[in-house]
């Protein structure tokens, strides 16, 4: 089999594994975070995490499909395993920028509703009976 | 909290737009706009001295908490979606004597303000 050919299968491999990884680990510590943003409503949680995660694999698998050509040969196995790295540490940099992109959402929505109960951010001057109208 | 009441001084156009912009804005907490002196200010709170309201704004929780002035602002502030984060912002200690500023500066020349606005209609 030509360098290149085991080069290519072994990128996808590596690739392919990564991305799963770093979805599930998403997925897995995701959800107590959502949990907490939504309030305890798990249903909608998971619904929102599934969703993330697949929009997650999306723009990986995408972007380690059009990365995938080399566009020169390879003469040996060191020539292999250099464009190899290279390709893997895009890989790896798309990932980890991906990953810090998805905690900023969950940080975001966190903070959203963190907001919606807040204490007001002063203290009354003064109290007074209230009619009701 | 379920809600704010505001006392508003309706014969000043800038208070008037404030109300209208107010209106559209997605709140957190609803607001509800009475004019100040009005029969229903007193009749909602029989308790409460009227005249300084004339003077600031006056914000009052359905639960009996009174803001006068910058802290009322904030208070109003609090309520919107949109600002809630400015209002602790605002509210922190290196920019409460700002706000403080500001705010009765708006407020004591709010006549002035509305008329070269043209808002005073």
């Amino acid at each position: 089999m030509p360098v290149e050919i085991i080069t290519y299968l072994v990128y996808l491999a590596i690739s392919i594994a990564l991305t799963i990884w770093v979805a599930h680990t998403l997925h897995q510590n995701g959800r107590v975070f959502l949990v907490d943003v939504f309030h305890g409503n798990e249903p909608l949680a998971d619904s929102v995490n599934h969703l993330l995660v697949v929009g997650f694999y999306l723009i990986n698998l995408g972007y380690v499909s059009l990365a995938l050509k080399l566009g020169y040969n390879l003469a040996s196995a060191q020539e292999g395993i250099e464009a190899l790295s290279v390709k893997v540490g895009m890989v790896l940099l798309v990932l980890g920028a991906m990953h810090f992109f998805n905690l900023f959402i969950f940080s975001r929505m966190r903070r959203r509703a963190t907001l919606r109960n807040a204490p007001p951010p002063v203290a009354p001057d003064a109290f007074t009976a209230v009619r009701e109208a | 909290m379920l809600s704010l009441t505001v006392l508003y001084d309706p014969l000043c156009g800038l208070c008037r737009r404030v109300h209208e912009w107010l209106e559209e804005q997605p709140k957190f907490v609803p607001l509800i706009l009475v004019p100040v002196k009005s029969d229903e200010a007193q009749r909602c709170f029989p308790h409460l001295d009227h005249d300084p309201t004339s003077n600031d704004l006056t914000v009052i929780t359905n639960e009996g908490a009174v803001y006068f002035g910058p802290k009322a602002w904030l208070m109003v502030l609090w309520a919107l979606c949109r600002y809630r984060e400015w209002s602790y912002r605002l509210a922190s200690p290196e920019l409460l004597p700002t706000t403080r500023r500001v705010v009765s500066l708006i407020s004591r020349h709010r006549y002035q303000i509305s008329r070269i606005a043209d808002l005073a209609r």
